[in-house]
C-alpha cells in the first residue's frame, strides 16, 4: 500500500506532501526520538506525537515511509520546513495511537 | 536518551575528539530550586559560532557515514521539554562549554541514569586525559579531579583495574553521602 492509498483509507490529512507513492510495509509507534531511530523498521508508518524538527531527522535516518501525527499533536514550524527540504511526508489525526494502528493494520 | 549520563558520555566524547586535555563535568542537583543543571566544559580546539549553530542542527554531521546527527539535538530537547535551558559556549582554540539546565520536577524529565559509571569508564577509555567531576545536591558535594590522582599514584595509569575499582568506590561512596534516598 501506498502513502497515498493509506492517507485516503485513514482519512488523515496531508501536513506535508513528500513522496506519495512510497510504498508503507509496516508500523511503527515511538515518542523517544533516540529509541525509535534506532528501531523503527524502514519504509513503516511513524505514528508519534513529537512534530519537532529531530523528528524530522529521526524520520529520515530510520527512512520510513511517513510520519502520522497522532491525537493533533502540534508540528513546529522549522521542522514544517526541513520536513519539506528533505521530502519527508507528514500526515495528521484526530485519533490516538493505537486504534488508529488497528486499522493501519489491517490494510498492510 | 533514556538516560541523561548517555548524553554526557555522547559530549565527553566530542571534547575528546577536540583534543581537550582537561574535560570537567558538573551535575548540580537542588531539590529546593526544582532544578538539575549538567555542564560539560572542555579545553579543546573549540568552534565558531558557526559551527556552535551546525552542532545543534539534527541535519548536520562531522560524519560521512550518514546526513544527520542527533547527539547535541536530543540533549538540548531533552533539556528544553522539562522547561529548562540549553546552552553552548565556544572558543576557537579556548575551548567549548555545554550546558543543560532541567526543571527537575518536570514529568518529561529524563532520569540521570548511571553517571558514576559514564565518568569511569571515561577515565578508564581516555586515561591520557584529565576529567574533572563535581556533584552537588542539597546535602553537600564532592570532586573527582584525575590530576590530583595521578600526582599520588606517580607512575601507575589511571585505567588499571586497582584504581578504576577504587574511583568507582569513591564515587558510589560520595555519591551516597550527599543524594537522600534510594535514587542516585
Amino acid at each position: 500500500m501506498t502513502v497515498k492509498e493509506l492517507k485516503e483509507k485513514l482519512n488523515l490529512k496531508t501536513l506535508v506532501e513528500g513522496d506519495l507513492d512510497r510504498e508503507v510495509k509496516d508500523c511503527y509507534i515511538g515518542d523517544l526520538l533516540s529509541w525509535v531511530m534506532g528501531r523503527a523498521p524502514a519504509d513503516s508508518a511513524w505514528l508519534t506525537v513529537m512534530g519537532n524538527i529531530n523528528s524530522i531527522a529521526v524520520a529520515t535516518l530510520a527512512d520510513v515511509s511517513c510520519i502520522i501525527l497522532v491525537e493533533k499533536a502540534a508540528l513546529d514550524d522549522n521542522a514544517r520546513q526541513k520536513a519539506e527540504l528533505h521530502d519527508v511526508t507528514i500526515l495528521t489525526t484526530d485519533e490516538p495511537a493505537y486504534p488508529l494502528a488497528v486499522s493501519l493494520s489491517r490494510l498492510i | 536518551m533514556r538516560e541523561l549520563s548517555l548524553n554526557v558520555m555522547d559530549v565527553a566524547q566530542n571534547s575528546v575528539r577536540a583534543q581537550a586535555k582537561v574535560v570537567t563535568i558538573t551535575v548540580a542537583e537542588s531539590d529546593r530550586e526544582d532544578r538539575l543543571t549538567i555542564e560539560i566544559a572542555d579545553d579543546g580546539c573549540g568552534m565558531t559560532e558557526e559551527q556552535v549553530q551546525q552542532v545543534i542542527d539534527p541535519f548536520f554531521t562531522t560524519r560521512t557515514t550518514r546526513k544527520v546527527g542527533l547527539g547535541v539535538p536530543l540533549f538540548k530537547l531533552s533539556a528544553e521539554q522539562t522547561g529548562g535551558s540549553f546552552d553552548i559556549r565556544s572558543k576557537q582554540g579556548v575551548g567549548t562549554t555545554t550546558t543543560a539546565s532541567y526543571v527537575k520536577s518536570h514529568v518529561d524529565m529524563t532520569p540521570l541514569g548511571d553517571i558514576n559509571d559514564t565518568v569511569k569508564l571515561l577515565i578508564q577509555c581516555n586515561p591520557q586525559i584529565d576529567f574533572v567531576y563535581t556533584r552537588s545536591t542539597d546535602q553537600g558535594s564532592f570532586t573527582l579531579d584525575t590530576r590530583e590522582l595521578k600526582e599520588v599514584l606517580g607512575d601507575v595509569s589511571l585505567d588499571t583495574p586497582d584504581v578504576l575499582e577504587w574511583i568507582k568506590d569513591y564515587l558510589e561512596e560520595n555519591t551516597q553521602n550527599i543524594v537522600g534516598g534510594a535514587s542516585t
